[in-house]
């Protein structure tokens, strides 16, 4: 708990992971699963700790927006955890088209604003960590490409 | 962690829609106010530092949504708080009444018994419903702290989170971490009188 930097590292309890999952496995047993129940399984799906979860977690929400989206209110609150979910799997660039359709029916909202800035970080990071790799490889190759050379020229002494 | 941290305090805001709980988090936070800030999704979270006679401190502030579709959801982010504010609008006399609601859920769902509360009337730059003195009686009641805000002036928002912070660094037994106690409470026996705080 004491290392949450950001929303995304708000990981849901096992407990209410089980008791929405039995709620909605309940429902789907009858044949018809509410939209609230389907919504409250898929919210905590997405702050699972497991990337299968939340890849669910997203199904659920995609079927709900493309369905059960009845006002604005609702199809913001899929829309956010769209962006949430996608970004805990760290597809960055999924999440960023969901939180700026959001922003774009609301673009004052300051949560949402809040998750941008949070995924445009994780992107910057991810980016930087992506070129000290590459940096790292090109060192590497210059400095075998080097040995190289010096064998080549003690070589022919 | 950072070494000049001397701990990180998990603090909830908490309180019926529409009063203002996220305009104060974004005040105290980012020193902005937006009027027709929308409900809260959820959960809102912020991360700031600050400093309490001397001592920095982290908040992870965690922004509960008061609309009614998130109620069975957001009890969860009760465990482990440190401390809780407890918002109602002064010009909004339901919100005021329901805050006993909000108290007991907290109680109900907090894991921490001797969690510091603090009673937030916000909105003073409105027509008031409700009168400061009512305010401070419900906070003597429910043995909570008491202040008034207005997240649009900034009155009293900064001063808030600080007295809050202040009385959870005077309860060691909140934050510190378990092999610390025992230290604490060789070398100071002053550690144990906060336990009386409990409202539980």
């Amino acid at each position: 708990m004491m290392d949450v930097e950001d929303v995304l590292n708000d990981v849901v309890s096992m407990d209410d992971l089980k008791k929405f999952e039995n709620e909605y496995h309940k429902q789907l047993a009858t044949g018809t699963v509410s939209q609230e129940t389907k919504f409250h399984y898929a919210w905590c799906l997405v702050r699972s700790n497991y990337p299968a979860d939340i890849r669910k977690g997203l199904i659920l929400m995609e079927q709900l927006i493309k369905h059960e989206a009845n006002d604005d209110d609702a199809k913001r609150n899929y829309l956010y955890y769209l962006a949430l979910g996608n970004s805990r799997i760290k597809e960055y660039s999924t999440a960023l088209q969901f939180i700026k359709a959001f922003l774009h029916m609301q673009p004052e909202n300051m949560q949402a604003q809040n998750l941008l800035n949070t995924i445009q970080k994780k992107m910057e990071a991810d980016a930087h960590k992506g070129m000290a790799v590459a940096g790292g490889l090109a060192l590497g190759i210059s400095a075998i490409v080097g040995i190289g050379f010096a064998l080549a020229k003690s070589m022919k002494k | 962690m950072d070494p000049s941290v001397l701990t990180t305090l998990k603090i909830l805001l908490i309180g019926q829609s529409g009063v203002g709980k996220s305009c104060l988090l974004y005040r105290f936070t980012d020193d902005t106010f937006n009027v027709d800030n929308a409900v809260t999704i959820g959960v809102d979270f912020k991360m700031r530092k600050i400093t309490v006679d001397n001592n920095n401190i982290k908040l992870a502030l965690w922004d509960t949504a008061g609309q009614e579709r998130f109620r069975t959801l957001t009890p969860n982010y009760y465990r482990d708080g440190q401390g809780a504010v407890l918002v109602y609008d002064v010009s909004n006399r339901d919100s005021f009444t329901c805050l006993e609601t909000w108290i007991n859920e907290l109680n109900m769902y907090s894991t921490k018994p001797n969690i510091i509360k603090m009673v937030v009337g916000n909105k003073i730059d409105q027509e008031r419903r409700v009168s400061r003195e009512e305010g401070i009686a419900f906070a003597r009641r429910h043995q909570t702290l008491f202040i008034e805000t207005s997240a649009k002036t900034k009155e009293g928002v900064h001063m808030a989170f600080e007295e809050l912070v202040r009385k959870i660094i005077n309860t060691p037994s909140l934050w510190e971490k378990p092999e610390d106690v025992n230290v604490v409470r060789c070398n100071n026996e002053n550690s144990a009188p906060e336990q009386s705080y409990c409202s539980c």
